[in-house]
């Protein structure tokens, strides 16, 4: 009955615009509707209250509600409910730690943190968050600092835990700011992509090709210093005739930075020499944070991310992809976002609250029949990234409540966030992607489940002896209620019949009732459910 | 130990259609085959057994000997079984396999270094910044495996105190599921089997109310992304039916004897036994040839305890009918030099040394590239990394010319600048 559904969504969005207008939210969803024929009698109706506040808590904190909170909300009659939890956790401590874990991934992709230590990276992207740093300030900080001052050091990472490579910074300031990944382009025209030229490779690495790690690459210090020579040339390794070709520092479709003529026996305001760190007069590298946050393919880039944090999948995608042959999904409202976010000063809240607040984000993600998945359909399902998955089974298990406990008054977001931090890393080491490669996708592989299935991890946080959510289960003697805090905990609802039923099966006659409790508790734990945010 | 039973009657083994499903989203979700990649998988099941003198073994101590020369230090070079070509001393056993073997000896791997040229040999490319390319192991257990392989496609055997467990990076694009599981000692990994506290019965009730979960989550919310998923506890559980793979104290006192009764011919028997059980690359490392003293010294007990379980391996493999679908490789990341330093040592040295084939694919007798008198240079057909990874994947029938698509980047499987070695081709 999709006609019906769209009506009673209807009536939820109208409540939602009534109390706090969202003109963008609503626009969205103007054009996402008018991107398919026959949307609105196609679309999957909206969550349930219980889909999206599971969905919402884990896109705004990384985390899951506790089971009080679900009861809480699914009895809350207020029809503005939806709105009032989406302001309640984007001020809440929860955000700047779930952006802190996704600007982590998309700036550093996993790469070993040799010269800016995880805590201090980490402190550095929550403080940026909490204080809703606009985001072009955020990356032309990370992209301007040398990592001289210690208060500026740990945006440095970008670069430094790159080693300052200018290939590798090249590609990768192409890849997550300019959404171009033009590898090939080192070498050659990009083969398939008549948009990424070797010349504008070139041009984005004359900015970057002097840059040098000081004293050495391989030193935990290592600061970024400057040569004031170096021209960078190239040659098309399809070109027969093998020309040489010069690139000065600009940017695709920019203008070439202008440079002073250097006077000889002035290029350095600090000459290189034994152990010195050399600063150039004129720093070519200087010139490219402001260029890059205003390059027009910023702003585009940085709202197809977003955008695909929160539904699974860009609407231009892959990511890094963004070229004329692969155009985005929804082309408008792509522009739409890209223009209203640059209009927003790059204000990531405000542009998560305005998505976070459309029906199209608040679609269920349950299908009927077989329909398209790139036309925003229906919410897409999507795997709990490492840190997401760690945070729910910690809370979920008890854990979080437990190290609460233990920390008592000094229990501050950061304490309790550090005091699971091992915990986290464990999940990561298993779960986050190789360094250097896109996060993203689901490969599942055997390690993972074997560290579901048979290790100690998971198995401590659900032993009955260390307390928590199965140790408290294991005393309570009815077996219905047992399989209702499971999972309430576990999934954000209540079970159905079948499943009440599955579990108090599963419990009935149990010679070691912990046990079995536990056990259950593992099997709600590793359900698809559980590891997918849906 | 959790050892009980390894019957198939577990109801992962009735989820087949599931299983074809998970392997196509693992597949979908990071790396791309090439299309027609699954006419290579339809060729049946070939793999490749990788032994990896680790730390660089002289090649004139054991495929290019130089007897008599200022460098060619005190052995001498011995008859094989093919007339004509002569190896060192230090390898009688392996002299009666020659028949079999193909030796490569104008290998230039170009860089001198225990790391980076374990990549360039592992890789068959030079290291490029921003790029990792995935090991041969990778690529082996990406386009070799079968769908519902019961083990990990990607081993590698590690002497003791190796380091064990899964590592990620040496499959860079092509995804984790094609990453190496390291066997320390040719231990199978701490999680691999049911801890002691979980009983048989538990874990199959607990795994009973899962999948009716994910059956119930899985009818309105169809993705290839939670099949895969539900497939992974399938695998963990054929892994675990299937451990006996690991147990090498299962073979008989006397196969045991032939392969030496030390580390390296316990490693290459379960080596060996993995392949049997269907993995599609095994790598064995043995260590240590990095002799910058005492280089002969060194090579006769290194390499005496390599002769004889190679020879073994490579008969057994032929009497199981394994050896003409098992790739066997000989290799190093790199080689010794030709001088001898004043402490009877040889240095690093990628400029002119040697790597042996065996078995799927590969010529039997085949001498191919020469060095110079004095081992110093290559004097004909020279050869890099990067030839000899187009040669392995050829060898077992897949077209290195195919590219991956990361990301819906075309990379070439093998490095386009580099070709087969023909002439080692059967």
């Amino acid at each position: 009955m999709p006609c019906l559904s769209g009506s009673v969504f209807a009536a939820v969005v109208v409540s939602v615009v009534a109390s706090a207008p969202a003109p963008l939210a609503a626009r969205i969803d103007r054009l996402v509707t008018a991107g398919h024929p026959g949307y609105l009698s196609l679309a999957s109706p909206p969550a349930s209250d219980a889909e999206f506040l599971r969905r919402v808590t884990l896109d705004l904190t990384g985390s899951v509600a506790t089971a009080d909170e679900v009861r809480a909300f699914l009895a809350d009659a207020d029809p503005a409910k939806r709105a009032r939890l989406i302001d309640r956790l984007l001020a809440g401590p929860g955000f700047a730690r779930r952006m802190a874990q996704v600007y982590d991934v998309w700036f550093m992709e996993r790469r070993k943190d040799e010269k800016v230590p995880r805590a201090a990276w980490e402190q550095h992207l929550r403080a940026a968050t909490a204080a809703n740093t606009p985001f072009d300030t955020l990356v032309r900080n990370l992209l301007s600092a040398d990592g001289v001052d210690p208060a500026t050091r740990p945006g440095a990472k970008f670069y430094l835990d790159r080693d300052g490579e200018p290939h590798l910074v090249t590609r990768d300031i192409g890849r997550l700011f300019l959404g171009r990944d033009w590898q090939c382009a080192q070498c050659h025209d990009h083969p398939t992509v008549e948009d990424y030229t070797q010349a504008d490779y070139h041009g984005l690495f004359a900015f970057l090709n002097r840059t040098v790690l000081f004293p050495a690459p391989t030193v935990p210090t290592a600061v970024l210093g400057e040569k004031a020579d170096g021209e960078v040339t190239f040659v098309s390794v399809f070109d027969r005739a093998k020309r040489t070709h010069t690139a000065r520092p600009r940017l695709p479709a920019g203008e070439t930075v202008a440079e002073p003529r250097p006077v000889k026996g002035q290029e350095y305001t600090v000459a290189p020499a034994k152990d010195v760190r050399p600063v150039p007069t004129f720093s070519r590298r200087a010139r490219l944070a402001g260029r890059v946050v205003a390059h027009p393919a910023f702003a585009r880039t940085a709202v197809n991310r977003l955008w695909a944090t929160l539904m699974g999948h860009g609407l231009v995608h892959p990511l890094d992809l963004d070229h004329a042959g692969n155009p985005p999904s929804h082309p408008e409202l792509l522009d739409l976002l890209a223009d209203e976010f640059a209009a927003h000063r790059f204000d990531v809240k405000w542009l998560v609250r305005q998505i976070v607040r459309s029906e199209t984000y608040q679609r269920s993600s349950e299908v009927s029949a077989t329909v398209p998945t790139d036309r925003l359909l229906a919410a897409e399902v999507r795997p709990l990234l490492p840190e997401q998955l760690a945070y729910a089974v910690l809370q979920a298990t008890g854990r979080v409540d437990a190290e609460r406990a233990k920390l008592g008054k000094a229990a501050t977001p950061a304490a309790v966030d550090a005091a699971l931090a091992p915990q986290v890393q464990r999940f990561r080491a298993k779960f986050a992607a190789a360094p250097g490669q896109l996060e993203g996708g689901f490969t599942p592989s055997l390690d993972q489940s074997l560290f579901l299935k048979f290790g100690p991890t998971v198995r401590g946080l659900l032993d009955p002896k260390a307390g928590g959510l199965t140790r408290r289960l294991a005393w309570v003697r009815d077996d219905r209620a047992v399989a209702d805090e499971l999972f309430l905990s576990l999934l954000g609802r209540p079970p159905t019949a079948d499943e009440r039923a599955d579990v108090v099966a599963m419990l009935a006659g149990a010679t070691d009732r912990p046990a079995a409790v536990a056990e259950a508790a593992w099997a709600v734990l590793a359900s698809a459910e559980f590891r997918f945010n849906h | 130990m959790g050892t009980a039973s390894y019957a198939c009657h577990t109801p992962a083994h009735r989820l087949t259609r599931r299983t074809f499903l998970g392997a196509s989203a693992a597949g979908a979700a990071t790396a791309f085959a090439a299309p027609g990649a699954a006419a290579d998988l339809a060729k049946g099941q070939k793999r490749v057994l990788v032994i990896f003198l680790a730390g660089g073994v002289s090649q004139l101590e054991s495929w290019d000997p130089k007897p008599g020369t200022d460098t060619g230090g005190p052995f001498r070079a011995i008859p094989t079984s093919v007339p004509g070509t002569h190896i060192s001393e230090l390898l009688p056993y392996t002299a009666k396999q020659a028949h079999r073997l193909a030796i490569v000896r104008g290998l230039n791997s170009a860089v001198p270094d225990h790391a980076v040229g374990e990549q360039i040999m592992l890789t068959g490319r030079r290291p490029e910044a921003g790029l990792e390319y995935p090991h041969v192991g990778a690529v082996a257990a990406k386009l070799l495996g079968a769908d519902a392989q019961p083990l990990p496609g990607h081993i590698h055997i590690l002497p003791a105190g190796g380091g064990g467990g899964f590592t990620k990076q040496d499959a860079a694009f092509l995804g984790p599921q094609f990453a190496s599981v390291a066997l320390s000692d040719g231990k199978p990994p701490a999680d691999l089997l049911r801890p002691p506290t979980l009983s048989e019965a538990a874990d199959r009730q607990r795994e009973d109310l899962r999948r009716k979960l994910d059956e119930r989550f899985n009818r309105s919310r169809r993705s290839a992304a939670t099949e895969a998923y539900a497939e992974s506890f399938a695998q963990a559980e054929r892994v675990y039916r299937r451990a006996d793979a690991f147990a090498v104290e299962k073979e008989p006192a006397a196969v045991a004897d032939r392969y030496g009764r030390h580390d390296f011919g316990r490693h290459l028997l379960l080596a060996r036994r993995l392949l049997e059980a269907g993995v599609s690359y095994v790598k064995v490392s043995h260590s240590n040839y990095d002799t910058h003293h005492e280089n002969f010294d060194f090579h006769i007990e290194q390499l005496g305890e390599f002769d004889r379980p190679f020879a073994a391996l490579l008969d057994d493999l032929a009497d199981r009918g394994m050896l003409a679908t098992t790739l066997v490789v000989v290799m190093s990341e790199m080689g010794r030099t030709p001088k001898i330093n004043h402490l009877y040592g040889r240095d690093h040295w990628s400029a002119a040394w040697s790597v042996a084939l065996a078995g799927c694919g590969i010529k039997g007798g085949a001498v191919v590239g020469r060095t110079n008198a004095t081992g110093t240079a290559v004097t004909d057909r020279e050869v890099t990394a990067g030839h000899l990874f187009h040669t392995y994947l050829r060898a077992v029938g897949l077209d290195p010319a195919k590219n991956f698509y990361p990301n819906g980047r075309p990379v070439p499987v093998a490095d386009p600048k580099a070709a087969a070695i023909d002439e080692v081709l059967a």
